[in-house]
């Protein structure tokens, strides 16, 4: 089976840059499979916009090939018809709440992309309430838009895309400018989209504790790509990560430094959720006595 | 010295309207001097307007203002002389840069204050050394800026009125982990080498955790809880139940307690967890 996305030395520069500035982007090859949770981590300026921007070809590659679902997707040459069918296919959400909204009410809202798809109208119906129950914001169909709070009105921009029913749905940072209830609405929903209706999910995002629910972590530095693992192997590498601006969650810290002075054995297991590392610590303690 | 003190303080918004909120409910409390004070709560917990109290943004529909003991309201027509004593960095202040140039953003402050063309150079070039903003770039219009660059020139805005104190709405909100350390840093040094009273507002407990002295925390426009951070963090439970977060290591450590581990309350830092586990904990193993 071929991979739901592929690139092959996919570089980006932007048009106007020095003949000695480094591509944003540089010679990224990698697969990502139907139904993946990637999140993608990196400093401010590492390329993770450009890249997620790439992917639904909102920017054109300077080089390299972006294949999706084995069809190379040739930016130079492709029809409107084309181009219709692999936003449709790969929705995104962005990070500010209130620049993705577009209608007075929310129902029209979720219905805005269905209606530029030509949907008959029964169907978008069906759709917009069943996108609507996915991120739990179903009650709020009738109300004004600007009256919710932010991760409201993330849900209500992500309700958009589902219902276009994409097949990837990727994230650019969209819980940065939320509050920690926002974030965690938002959160459960890209979870339960991924979990339970397979969709698959690029996540670019700066919280660590976010990455660490995905299947999949990929990190970029200065455009390349400098890991790409399971959360337990990327977080493994936190001095690489922190040279490179990043950090790993709290508790992997804490078991970290635990290690490194002696006080835990090296060979202790995953170490990515809070709950793991309190079993970590509790096993070696009871050990102990 | 610059103690800031509300005394029953009450604020509503839509005030004799239908739509009339009682945005800030009897509020008493003190922003004590030199200190770095944390204040949390989620959205539409007061918070907001209760930093726009401190500058005489708003006006307190009941009780008073008092900064040194001086209420900031008995003279209102030289109430703007208030603001450039406390100097206030919205959210997201990037938006709300608006001159052709940098250097001109940052000089507006100083400039409505009256000062010399000198002196107005000495402080925006003094406030871009605080915010760490690269003076090559000064003469460049905002919009030619990354994020970052933006938002400490934006900061450096409010820096170079040398204001006594200084409040900051999210100051760090959508930066990356480097970005973020790099402004609480200038911050930090800022408030130790001017000795100002700075007030912080975040929803990272972490951040507030590693910075602040002291913390208030806000439910429902009144002040639900307020003391040492140590004191705050002590009682995750209480925080919990008002959908607030405690630090991720603050978390762990209740989460070892319920696996039968005796631990302190109130750790808030990987450092402090660290020290307790392995002086009281771990050490056992070595005897």
């Amino acid at each position: 089976m071929n991979p739901f996305i592929k690139t092959v030395g996919l570089s980006y520069k932007y048009e106007d840059a020095d003949v000695n500035d480094s591509p944003v982007l540089s010679d990224l090859s990698l697969e990502i499979n139907e139904g993946e949770f990637v999140a993608v981590l990196g400093h401010n300026g590492s390329g993770k916009s450009t890249f997620a921007k790439l992917l639904n070809l909102i920017l054109a590659p300077s080089s390299g090939e972006i294949y999706l679902e084995g069809k190379l997707v040739d930016a130079n040459n492709i029809s409107e018809q084309e181009l219709l069918e692999l936003r449709k296919s790969v929705g995104m959400v962005f990070q500010n709440p209130d620049n993705q909204l577009v209608a007075t009410i929310v129902e029209d809202d979720v219905a805005f992309g269905p209606e530029n798809l030509g949907i008959p109208s029964k169907e978008i119906r069906e759709r917009v309430d069943a996108a609507l129950r996915d991120v739990g914001m179903l009650e709020y169909a009738k109300h004004e838009p600007h009256r919710l709070s932010g991760g409201q009105k993330q849900r209500v921009a992500i309700a958009g895309i589902i219902a276009m029913m994409p097949k990837c749905i990727i994230f650019d940072e969209s819980t940065a400018m939320l509050d920690p209830v926002g974030r965690k609405e938002v959160m459960n929903s890209i979870v339960r989209l991924n979990r339970e209706k397979g969709i698959t999910v690029i996540m670019i995002t700066h919280y660590m504790e976010e990455a660490a629910l995905a299947d999949r972590i990929i990190v970029l530095d200065d455009g390349r790509m400098l890991l790409d693992g399971t959360p337990s192997y990327v977080f493994e590498h936190e001095d690489m990560l922190k040279e490179c601006g990043l950090n790993v969650p709290q508790g992997t810290e804490l078991i970290h430094k635990l290690i490194t002075e002696g006080h835990l054995e090296r060979q202790i297991g995953e170490c990515v959720t809070l709950e793991q590392c309190a079993d970590i610590i509790a096993n070696a303690l009871k050990k102990d006595n | 010295m610059s103690e800031i003190i509300l005394e029953n303080v009450s604020y509503y918004h839509g005030k004799d309207t239908p739509y009339e909120i009682k945005a800030l409910d009897n509020i008493n409390i003190s922003i004590p001097h030199g200190k770095i004070t944390g204040l949390i709560g989620h959205t539409g917990s007061g918070k907001s307007t209760l930093v726009q109290m401190f500058n005489g943004l708003l006006k307190p529909y009941e009780g008073r203002v008092l900064i040194d003991g001086t209420d900031i309201w008995s003279e209102p027509k030289k109430i703007s002389a208030v603001r450039f004593r406390v100097g206030l960095v919205m959210q997201y202040p990037e938006y709300q840069l608006f001159e052709e140039t940098i250097y001109k953003d940052i000089a507006f402050g100083p400039k409505n204050m009256g000062l010399s063309e000198d002196e107005i150079k000495i402080r925006v070039e003094e406030a871009a050394d605080f915010v760490g903003f690269d003076k090559v770039l000064l003469d460049r219009s905002p919009f030619d800026l990354s994020g970052g660059q933006k938002r400490r020139a934006a900061i450096a805005g409010i820096i170079a009125m040398r204001p006594d104190v200084l409040v900051l709405d999210e100051p760090a909100a959508g930066l990356d982990p480097r970005g973020r350390d790099a402004i609480f840093n200038n911050i930090v040094e800022y408030q130790r080498q001017s000795g100002s009273t700075v007030v912080i507002v975040s929803h990272s407990m972490e951040d507030m955790a590693r910075l602040c002295d002291n913390l208030i925390v806000m439910a429902s426009g009144k002040i639900f809880m307020s003391g040492t951070r140590a004191e705050v963090f002590g009682e995750a439970d209480k925080l919990t139940d008002v959908g607030l977060d405690v630090p991720q290591i603050t978390r762990l450590m209740n989460m070892l307690e319920q696996r039968g581990v005796s631990v302190e309350k109130g750790i808030y830092t990987v450092d402090g967890a660290y020290n307790y586990l392995v002086n009281n904990l771990f050490k056992q193993e070595n005897k």
